[in-house]
């Protein structure tokens, strides 16, 4: 595949995140969403880019004593946002930059993303995160964190995520307004 | 002509409440409770307490994508979208489509609206507040617009007399330019909102105070305490909030003398020429398409403040050629809105062993603090602020270096406490922003199509530095750190606050009603929603709409028992 000239991928990136999923709210609080627990049929990604998504949502999000994001329904959950709510431009660029991930790595381990050790997905994926953190002020928006982003929306408003990473009270009942943070435990989901 | 009469027998009411919002349930409350046989008309569908909240009990994962619409849907809510917060799988059934709803746009203008039965007091912000003696005198005392035709006294009992059934909470403060409602307890104010409480206090002599809202604190006329999920905008299963659905309509249903219509939009206002009255409405059945003529001795316009004016507009007669009570040619001028989306916001290093427990229906408000004493500012009249703070979430998560594990155990401990308000300030009444008729476009209902010509002016871009530099300011002393500040206006309209589109006044010269609400020149007829206001203050405006319906109404009642009307 062509590599498309960096400056346009900029743009082009920037474009993606600022429609739909960084669009900037006067409350800045994201809500809701649900990724489908069930078995995940793709219907928009290919095998191939089915496993990558399925393997860098769990490398950002991972199984361990609570569930990761293969538990949560992360992957079905993106495929449903870049499927039904991004535009068709959205889209293919969200593709693009899914794929052009993924070239990057085989440059750089010699491997397809979804073919690493999880221990080359973590190390790979770090040094992306990393990379994309520093360069977004200068380059702006990045696929990296636009995919992180989605991860971390689709995880964390999935009921394992929200219950068990996070703390979710469906009905709190009173309000307290300055209580020792211990007596909630963790962040709040919402 | 023996059907005639017939049909006007079947069709004809004491009183006729056009709107079904928050004044319109008040209206319709009132005068039902006055004995008056009531036909109460919505444009839009029925929606019923709790039975037609279909996401009221939603949890997040029982939402799907992130609770946003398809682009082709977005299609459909152009305008309606303009809000940021609006068009969500969870609430979009409260909006209109702005495909089926057009409007024209001079100068941009955004105008938000929910047509069904409760309207816009079902996805309000709840915000309660009174205007002022100083609010009700400011026009005079600067020679802007037209003088009120009420003061404060007027309306403080009719107050306290909404208060005391919608349930306001709130925190009693006895502050000349925000007087004190009958409140329901407050919620309180957290950790740091509480800090900057303090450091305001000390530093500016300036009031922050917890937000006053038609929220319940405790159990009120059989409504049910707030649970604090702050989901208020999906409709509350406890009838926590004031909304017509859950508290003014279903006091007028239970008089018996309410007659509710859905789906009947109001095409004008019948006028008699001879007896000098109207007489009663003609309707046009959304559904069928049919027009009905629906009769009555008292005619209460609550359609909302640009809708109110249109149907005004619309009611063309040899007497009124430009508009029912027209005279004037104020009608459809002076439009106002607030203006906001100004402030800033910081972050705090503190605080660190605290957090909070639920989800409160409100943020602190800080009571207008410049020109309180003569007007010292470059700009005429001042501003409020809401805002709030919290401790940051899991979003901060996105941008930090760690993924894994890490970013896992990192985001399972809340983030730095942050805060940010945004000013509401009041608007001036200016001639030159009017909304008129549009006869040639129509809509799918036949009906001509309004036009708006409305821009923030002088006085309010002056007014927005102070809006700015105050909100910096004062996170700085209170020792927030990266304080940044914002500034969008939008378009007039955001702020969901249309008035003044017929304002009271003194003079029928100058204005297009009197101090009861009655059109000037067609008493029968009464205005009590936005369209009245003769100035905007900077209070959220919807606690005055209440008063003054309540006040109007009670006095049609009475006027009519005497033979008056």
């Amino acid at each position: 595949m062509e590599r498309i000239d960096r400056k346009e991928a900029i743009k082009r990136t920037a474009l993606l995140m600022g429609g739909v999923v960084f669009a900037p709210s006067i409350l800045g609080v994201l809500k809701g969403c649900t990724p489908s627990t069930d078995i995940w049929r793709p219907s928009l990604f290919n095998a191939k880019q089915a496993a990558i998504v399925t393997a860098l949502s769990e490398t950002i999000i991972p199984a361990g004593e609570t569930p990761g994001a293969t538990d949560a329904g992360v992957p079905g959950f993106i495929e449903s946002m870049v499927k039904d709510i991004y535009t068709e431009e959205q889209r293919e660029l969200f593709l693009e930059g899914l794929a052009s991930f993924n070239e990057v790595c085989e440059d750089e381990t010699g491997k397809s993303f979804d073919r690493l050790t999880s221990e080359e997905m973590f190390e790979f994926a770090s040094i992306k995160n990393v990379e994309a953190i520093e360069s977004e002020p200068l380059e702006g928006p990045q696929f990296f964190l636009l995919f992180k982003e989605l991860t971390m929306i689709g995880f964390f408003t999935s009921e394992p995520g929200a219950t068990q990473v996070l703390r979710y009270e469906d009905i709190p009942g009173i309000y307290q307004a300055c209580i020792p943070l211990e007596e909630v435990g963790r962040t709040w989901a919402t | 002509m023996n059907l005639n009469v017939k049909a006007k027998k079947n069709n004809s009411y004491d009183a006729i409440v056009v709107g079904t919002g928050i004044s319109g349930g008040w209206a319709a409350k009132e005068l039902t409770e006055n004995g008056l046989n009531t036909l109460v008309l919505e444009r839009g569908r029925n929606v019923k307490h709790v039975e037609d909240y279909p996401t009221m009990f939603k949890k997040p994962w029982e939402i799907s994508h992130n609770d946003r619409v398809t682009p082709e849907e977005a299609e459909h809510y152009q305008k309606q979208m303009r809000t940021g917060y609006t068009i969500r799988q969870t609430t979009k059934h409260w909006w209109v489509r702005d495909t089926d709803q057009p409007y024209e746009e001079i100068k941009r203008f955004d105008w938000i609206r929910g047509y069904h039965v409760g309207g816009r007091s079902l996805m309000w912000g709840r915000h309660s507040y009174r205007l002022s003696p100083m609010d009700f005198e400011a026009n005079a005392k600067e020679g802007v617009a037209v003088d009120w035709p009420v003061r404060y006294d007027d309306l403080a009992p009719w107050y306290s007399h909404v208060e005391r059934f919608a349930g306001i909470s709130g925190q009693a403060l006895g502050l000349p330019q925000l007087p004190d409602s009958e409140f329901l307890p407050p919620w309180d104010l957290n950790c740091l909102e509480d800090h900057l409480k303090e450091s305001m206090a000390e530093k500016f002599n300036r009031v922050l105070t917890i937000g006053r809202v038609a929220n319940l604190s405790q159990a009120h006329k059989g409504r049910g305490s707030c649970m604090n999920r702050n989901l208020c905008m999906r409709g509350c299963p406890y009838g926590a909030y004031f909304s017509s659905n859950a508290s003014t309509l279903p006091a007028a249903e239970a008089t018996g003398n309410m007659t509710l219509r859905p789906h009947s939009i109001v095409d004008s206002v019948i006028y008699d020429e001879e007896l000098g009255k109207a007489t009663g409405v003609r309707v046009i059945d959304a559904e069928t398409m049919e027009t009905h003529e629906f009769y009555a001795n008292i005619i209460f316009l609550n359609a909302s403040c640009m809708n109110t004016t249109m149907i005004m507009l619309n009611s063309r007669s040899d007497r009124f050629p430009n508009g029912l009570g027209n005279d004037s040619g104020e009608l459809g001028h002076n439009v106002m809105d607030h203006h906001f989306r100004v402030g800033a916001n910081g972050q705090y290093d503190g605080f660190e062993d605290r957090y909070y427990w639920g989800r409160r229906p409100t943020g602190f408000y800080i009571p207008r603090f410049r020109n309180l004493n003569g007007n010292d500012r470059p700009y005429l009249r001042g501003f409020g602020y809401q805002g709030g703070a919290s401790r940051q979430g899991w979003q901060r998560g996105v941008r930090e270096l760690a993924i894994g594990k890490p970013l896992k155990e990192f985001i399972q401990t809340p983030g730095k406490w942050t805060m940010g308000m945004t000013a509401f300030g009041e608007m001036l009444p200016d001639h030159s922003n009017r909304v008129y008729l549009n006869h040639e476009k129509r809509d799918k209902w036949g009906q001509p199509t309004l036009v708006f010509d409305v821009e923030f002016k002088e006085n309010e871009f002056k007014m927005r530095e102070d809006m700015k530099n105050d909100a910096a300011e004062m996170l700085e002393a209170a020792g927030m750190k990266n304080v940044t500040t914002f500034d969008d206006p939008g378009g007039p309209g955001l702020g969901i606050h249309e008035m003044g589109t017929a304002r009271m006044g003194r003079d029928p010269k100058t204005s297009v009603l009197n101090k009861w609400n009655q059109v000037h020149s067609c008493k029968n007829v009464f205005v009590t929603d936005g369209a009245c206001m003769t100035s905007a203050a900077c209070q959220n405006p919807s606690l005055t709409y209440m008063a003054f319906t309540a006040r109007a109404a009670n006095y049609a009642a009475e006027e009519l028992k005497k033979g008056n009307l």
